[in-house]
């Protein structure tokens, strides 16, 4: 029997080569999205797990609000890693990073630099903490000495191969050396370490054996013994602030108590995330690499099981559609005694035929689609291809769907009466319409809110990137490492500025766009002791051309003059800053605050001027208070060109560059580049919006044009006659259309509101949005209405055509 | 006997009023007899078919089938009654247009889950019986009306009902094609099937033991 339904199944379904194109197709697509999306979850999921103890290792955070802002912090201060092993049995072993960046390496018989993008110190700790092993060189000594460190795999085959790396000697920076004492494995793609390459000795790092418990720079990781519950330390955690930070406070602040520091609005709390969480919930300052955001998981696990759902409703509605053709066929079937059990058995049959054909279908398209996918998502997933729980997990999927959105066909048209389907009239009592019906406007609900979310999230990133951000990206060249010239970093920069087409260039380690940043809490000269004055700012080192070569606009007072002597103990603050003394930015002018609260002696800083508030943090946050004064050192210098000039620019700097620091390497890229890539999770979110919306519009289209084209037969006998009464094509072609519009009405009634909340939502997120205007529901009805209407009409005009004679005929 | 229909009513309700399709039935019908249903259009004697054939309920009254009160009976319990003892012809043939002759004559053994050796000696009879042996891998499509009404009784004939139910079998058909398939009719009787033909020809009739003139749902 089942040979004899997959029989009657393959040739039913080369009888109609055009529904069973739609439906494997519509079929296929769905399954493929499905199946790269829950791919992409996969990966996501899996960050950290493959560490051996995984599950009892985490994090300290701190959350801090000591003046100005609360800001959390995925660091803490150095103390906090021998703290905790002593003050808990529960900790069996702590292990800390302090986070380098870059850097450039050279072995010490080479002029030649190398950068490594992604350095860092390390505790010796952190090879058991993690359950990370030596493919060369002593686990029991490594990163024991100063001055060691352990290199990733990679990197070592990139400076010297792997076999010669132990022993050899490295410069950093041009000025410190190091000794390679082991090589490890490249970390895994999915963990939190995956960008690091080089890990040196904690141990010859001064500043990590000293007790201050103000600055947090390093990420601390703590391992439970397996009994514990991370639940007990909580609050002993909490209690540091008492134990160890206020008598730290004291020492600027005399006498002051944990309730003051509290009553004046201020917090500190030091608290845990398990390591596995890392990756999707936290987004704190200084984490060790970028993580992703659970929503965005969220987000894409409702478009997977939209675009799935979507399509299967499609085969549904597709496959009723032709019920029309097979009412005889059951009919007869019946009254050569089929039983209704045959009869659905035989349906699945056939829908499991073509739901194993839309697997094979999606699996080859996600195959082909899966680099451009990883482009588009920033991944590097493959195809388990040699996991069997893949293939069963495909197949079992694939199972599943066929049943599923065969179903409802097989039992829709094994309920025919034989009687009444024999009689060869109407399909218009057949039944089923009002499913049909909610099937479809459930399948355009969702395509207009995906069409509003798409709009939506690409108006904010147009928004973001038009917006007024109080200094100019454009034309701004910024070149890295320029501290490799040494003595000469300023002669440097006046030869870049000689060059015609160079507008102006300044020297700094601090820019708008994702760079250095460096947090100090200042007291003003009054008062100092009161907490509640305390301002905490970013307090960034420029030079004189600064403000002028990045078209900051000064708002009060003046910008630094070379002709003022004392201008190195001037200072210009922004806007916020001002906002948080609480004074108009004249009355701020003058004033003096110092960051070096607490010394006998403190030296002063005067405020020369305001200038107006610019964006140096992503839109999500808001402007912090900000403050700038002069320094010597830098680390990059930013170029502004006149504009098409890029290409020159760059090979004169260079040629500059090399005869100033020869040997380093000349590393560069444009403001504007960078400020885009802070907006990336955006982009892509951006780009994932569109391509499963168009997706999900073009199942939805599917299974419309399928409606249609069964709606027009249905009718076949009611348009003959009412041809021959004398309906035009028009007329007809209205009627048959004017039903599916109210269907699709219905829908953008229904996903307004919803589109509305759900977007409004997503917004929140930033704290300079735009405002969500009638006309994105308006552009996202009308696309949806007109969309139905071109589907529609070409059935509708094609039913309206027909000779009404043969459509008669068969009566 | 055979069947037995006693007091058959079957209405719909049409604008609040009662129409009665079949009004009042009484009907014997003897093993080995041939029938014909006469009436104009309208007069029930499709529905009399198939009630007959139990493809349709009735409202009131009792039908026995050989020992079984069909009136009581559960729809699958009705269901295995009709494939084991009734096949039917319908007037435009309603073969499976996606099965060859062979496929055709083979779906009824399939339901009634005939083993596969069986089936084909089956199949391979009835072919020789009605000399389309040439015929068995073309689809319906590519038969002549004649050849696909032979294709139909033959189908109806295969697993060897007692009774056939035909619904103007002749209706499409040239007057020559229609003497061939009722001088089959006429055989098969003759050799023990029992036939119950809806007609409007006065000469197809005549092929018949019995004739049964309905008007307006009832027996006159």
């Amino acid at each position: 029997m089942f040979k004899n339904h997959l029989k009657i199944a393959w040739r039913s379904l080369k009888k109609q080569p055009f529904f069973t194109f739609l439906n494997t197709f519509g079929l296929a697509i769905g399954m493929a999205g499905g199946l790269l999306i829950s791919l992409y979850i996969h990966d996501e999921l899996s960050f950290d797990k493959m560490f051996a103890d995984a599950d009892r290792i985490h994090r300290v955070n701190a959350d801090i609000k000591f003046g100005g802002e609360a800001r959390k912090f995925a660091v803490t201060p150095a103390p906090m890693a021998e703290s905790v092993d002593n003050d808990f049995s529960e900790v069996e072993l702590v292990t800390r990073f302090r986070t380098r960046g870059s850097a450039l390496i050279r072995k010490s018989d080479s002029e030649v630099n190398v950068k490594e993008l992604q350095t860092t110190f390390a505790d010796s700790t952190f090879f058991d903490m993690f359950g990370i092993e030596l493919i060369l060189g002593d686990k029991g000594t490594a990163l024991k000495s100063p001055n060691t460190l352990v290199m990733t795999k990679t990197a070592a085959e990139k400076h010297f191969g792997i076999k010669d790396a132990i022993g050899q000697s490295l410069l950093m920076n041009n000025t410190e050396t190091f000794t390679v004492t082991g090589v490890i494995d490249d970390l895994p793609k999915n963990s939190f370490l995956r960008e690091y390459s080089i890990f040196m000795a904690m141990a010859g790092y001064e500043d990590s054996r000293v007790v201050n418990w103000g600055s947090n720079n390093y990420q601390t990781f703590i391992k439970l013994i397996p009994a514990a519950n991370i639940d007990d330390i909580q609050q002993p955690l909490e209690n540091f602030l008492g134990k160890y930070v206020i008598p730290g406070v004291q020492q600027f602040m005399p006498g002051i108590t944990e309730e003051q520091f509290k009553a004046a609005g201020n917090h500190l709390i030091y608290s845990t995330i398990p390591l596995t969480d890392i990756h999707l919930r936290s987004d704190r300052v200084a984490e060790i690499s970028g993580n992703n955001d659970i929503k965005s998981i969220y987000i894409l696990t409702f478009i997977a099981i939209f675009l799935i759902v979507l399509a299967c409703v499609n085969f549904m509605n597709l496959s009723t559609a032709q019920s029309l053709k097979r009412a005889k066929e059951v009919g007869i079937r019946k009254t050569l005694g089929s039983n209704k059990t045959d009869l659905i058995r035989q349906f699945l049959v056939e829908s499991g035929l073509v739901s194993f054909g839309s697997l094979l279908l999606a699996v080859l398209t996600a195959i082909i689609a899966l680099p451009f996918f990883n482009d588009l998502a920033d991944k590097d997933i493959s195809i388990p291809y040699g996991n069997p729980m893949f293939w069963l997990l495909l197949l079992l999927g694939g199972i599943v769907l066929g049943l599923f959105s065969g179903s409802y066909p097989a039992f829709f048209m094994s309920r025919f009466i034989p009687v009444k389907v024999l009689k060869g009239t109407s399909g218009s009592n057949l039944g089923g319409g009002n499913i049909r019906n909610g099937l479809v406007v459930f399948q355009f609900a969702i395509s207009v809110f995906l069409i509003i979310g798409t709009l939506v999230v690409y108006q904010q990133l147009k928004y973001i990137q038009n917006k007024e951000l109080g200094f100019s990206k454009d034309q701004v060249l910024v070149i890295d490492d320029v501290y490799t010239v040494g003595d000469k970093m300023s002669s440097f920069k006046e030869e870049v500025k000689k060059l015609g087409f160079v507008k102006n260039a300044t020297l700094s380690s601090f820019f708008p766009t994702p760079s250095n940043r460096s947090d100090s809490t200042f007291a003003p000269e009054e008062g100092a002791t009161e907490q509640e004055n305390a301002l905490s700012m970013q307090t960034w080192g420029v030079d004189y051309d600064y403000v002028s070569t990045l078209d900051f606009k000064i708002i009060a007072g003046r910008d630094f003059d070379r002709n003022f002597k004392n201008d190195s103990t001037s200072i210009i603050i922004n806007e916020s800053a001002v906002a948080t003394i609480g004074v108009s930015p004249n009355e701020a002018i003058g004033k003096r605050y110092t960051p070096d609260m607490g010394s006998e002696n403190p030296y002063y800083y005067k405020i020369i001027g305001v200038v107006k508030d610019f964006h140096f943090s992503p839109f999500r946050e808001d402007i912090e208070a900000l403050s700038l004064r002069l320094s010597d050192r830098a680390g990059s210098m930013a170029v502004k060109l006149e504009a098409g000039t890029f290409t020159n620019a760059i090979s004169s700097i260079e040629g500059i560059w090399n005869t100033m620091a020869p040997g380093q390497p000349f590393d560069y890229y444009f403001m504007e580049d960078s400020f885009n890539r802070t907006y990336e999770a955006e982009q892509r979110l951006s780009s994932i919006f569109i391509i499963f919306t168009t997706l999900s519009i073009l199942i939805a289209c599917l299974g419309l044009f399928g409606l249609a084209a069964f709606n027009a037969e249905k009718r076949t006998k009611e348009i003959g006659i009412r041809k021959v009464l004398g309906a035009s094509v028009g007329q007809i072609s209205y009627k048959l259309s004017v039903d599916f519009l109210k269907l699709v009405v219905i829908s953008i009634l229904v996903s307004l509101p919803v589109g509305w909340y759900a977007m409004n939502k997503w917004l929140e997120d930033f704290s300079y949005r735009i405002e969500i205007g009638w006309w994105v529901f308006g552009l996202a009805a009308l696309l949806a209405v007109s969309i139905a209407i071109a589907t529609v009409s070409y059935q509708s005009i094609k039913a309206a055509i027909v000779n009404p004679i043969k459509s008669l005929r068969t009566e | 006997m055979l069947l037995q229909l006693k007091n058959i009513f079957k209405w719909v309700n049409s604008g609040g009023q009662r129409v009665f399709l079949l009004k009042d039935i009484n009907l014997d019908i003897e093993e080995g007899e041939f029938i014909s249903v006469m009436g104009p259009s309208g007069s029930g004697k499709s529905t009399l078919l198939n009630v007959i054939g139990m493809l349709d309920n009735f409202d009131e009254g009792e039908y026995q089938f050989l020992d079984e009160s069909v009136h009581a009976l559960k729809e699958k319990k009705r269901a295995n009654l009709y494939k084991e003892y009734i096949g039917f012809v319908f007037q435009s043939y309603h073969l499976l247009d996606d099965l060859t002759v062979k496929e055709n004559l083979e779906m009824p053994l399939l339901y009634k889950k005939v083993k596969g050796s069986e089936r084909k000696a089956m199949v391979a009879d009835m072919l020789d019986r009605f000399n389309i042996v040439g015929k068995k891998d073309l689809f319906p499509s590519q038969l002549s009306g004649g050849q696909q009404q032979l294709v139909g009784v033959a189908r109806a004939l295969i697993s060897n009902p007692k009774l056939i139910l035909a619904d103007e079998p002749t209706g499409n058909l040239n007057s020559q094609q229609s003497e061939e398939i009722m001088d089959l009719f006429k055989q098969l009787n003759e050799e023990g099937v029992t036939i119950i033909q809806v007609t409007h020809s006065e000469q197809n009739a005549a092929y018949g033991s019995r004739i049964i003139n309905l008007l307006d749902g009832r027996m006159i």
